[in-house]
């Protein structure tokens, strides 16, 4: 076996890079994932060969090396754990930024990136999200800086033809540059058909 | 509110530069919307800012302001369709513009305030539920979403992790059930940090621990820097704001 828990930091980092990287979302680290799995059943079997062999009122000097032992692998389990919870915590807590930043549905190369039970999680945030957001008739997405000004300048980027902004109808051409309200353009923002521009 | 006197007169022909006059000007522009009923207004706003700042700085979840919360959404509404009014009867684009401006800055207000909350629930929600005082001060709306959130990320966890561990080592809320006796995985708020606050009058001398070692004079407008176990009481009755 390799050296005690050196996998589980390994993982440890993974997950602080996973924090660290901004631009994109890391794939889900299935191989050291297992790695850490794997040591921590093993761990779990030395621990249960130990506590077989413990003899009741034994009393070699110094204590009985097969509990000292078993207390090393039932800590070594602990860790495993700790760290295996905390790779899967701090990817959520991404996750759950991305459902802030980038709405309901997530683009192709992110899903890709995470594994079968984080898009489950993924789905399920948002159901609960959208739906006390419904519930309070108030989308908390938008908004997320202090409004210095009630209108932004933007850009098109995305094809929206004509569309009905502040009740009348304009025609949003590809790369052409508009006032309007901060309101009606953050969700256009976010759904990447425009962006703010600064002149 | 001594400080609010300046601004508030100055908001009515002029208008307010930074984010922290924006509350008080506010009260300006409401005056010159001629007789619409919206004197209250001002003050819930500023109680609302109140009440956000509060939330934003102290690190366990405050009772929900329901009332206020309603308010405040009620008169948001009423000047929306104001501005929608007065947008087709005067076509002055600067009040529109400023009108608009003062309403998304108590919409900014209501979303950062719920959002604050929302942030504070995801990141204690199983200590959030086990604490009948803590569930108390959650809207009925924000109860549902923590029962939901807490289900998604205890299947989240079950599926991920918990359930490739040896059995006696797969719970959520204990580190093994060989050892522990108590749930000892639950996170909580670090009470004893810091807080800087400001005190809304003359309290005088505050005890800041059991044995009376630490006391302090707390004055009308002074700010302090104090732990926030032993003043908490204090926020709760509203003598102090936290900044």
């Amino acid at each position: 076996m390799a050296m005690f828990g050196k996998k589980g930091a390994e993982l440890v980092r993974e997950a602080k890079q996973t924090l660290a990287t901004t631009d994109q979302f890391r794939p889900f680290n299935k191989d050291l994932f297992e790695q850490v799995v794997k040591e921590t059943e093993e761990h779990y079997g030395h621990l249960q060969e130990r506590m077989s062999q413990i003899r009741v009122n034994d009393s070699t000097e110094g204590g009985d090396p097969n509990f000292v032992g078993g207390c090393a692998q039932h800590r070594s389990v602990l860790r495993n754990k700790r760290c295996l919870l905390a790779y899967v915590n701090a990817r959520m807590s991404k996750i759950k930024h991305l459902r802030w930043d980038l709405g309901a549905v997530l683009p192709d190369d992110i899903t890709g990136n995470l594994s079968a039970t984080e898009r489950t999680f993924f789905q399920g945030y948002s159901d609960a999200l959208s739906s006390y957001m419904a519930e309070i008739n108030l989308d908390l997405t938008v908004d997320s800086t202090p409004p210095k000004d009630p209108y932004v300048q933007i850009r098109v980027i995305g094809n929206l033809g004509e569309v009905l902004l502040d009740d009348q109808e304009t025609s949003l051409l590809p790369h052409s540059i508009h006032f309007m309200t901060r309101t009606e353009a953050e969700p256009l923002v976010m759904q990447g058909l425009l962006e703010i521009y600064q002149g | 509110m001594d400080d609010a006197g300046p601004s508030a007169r100055r908001g009515g022909n002029s208008i307010p530069v930074d984010d922290a006059t924006g509350a008080y000007g506010a009260s300006g522009f409401v005056d010159s919307l001629d007789g619409l009923g919206t004197e209250e207004v001002a003050s819930d706003v500023v109680l609302l800012r109140r009440v956000w700042q509060n939330e934003k700085c102290a690190p366990e979840i405050l009772p929900y302001d329901a009332s206020l919360v309603e308010r405040v959404r009620e008169q948001v509404q009423l000047m929306e369709e104001n501005i929608e009014a007065f947008a087709t009867e005067i076509k002055d684009d600067l009040m529109l513009s400023l009108y608009r401006m003062d309403v998304n800055r108590t919409l900014f207000l209501l979303r950062s305030y719920l959002r604050a909350r929302l942030s504070k629930i995801e990141r204690h929600p199983i200590h959030i539920i086990d604490n009948q005082e803590l569930w108390d001060r959650l809207s009925e709306q924000e109860q549902e979403y923590t029962n939901k959130y807490c289900e998604v990320l205890a299947k989240h966890f079950e599926q991920t992790v918990l359930i490739r561990l040896p059995e006696q080592y797969g719970s959520m809320l204990k580190q093994t059930s060989l050892a522990s006796e108590e749930n000892d995985m639950i996170t909580q708020p670090q009470l004893n940090t810091f807080v800087c606050c400001r005190s809304r009058g003359a309290i005088g001398s505050f005890q800041l621990d059991d044995k009376g070692d630490e006391s302090v004079d707390l004055m009308t407008n002074d700010l302090y820097i104090l732990r926030y176990k032993p003043i908490r009481r204090l926020l709760e009755t509203d003598q102090i704001e936290l900044i």
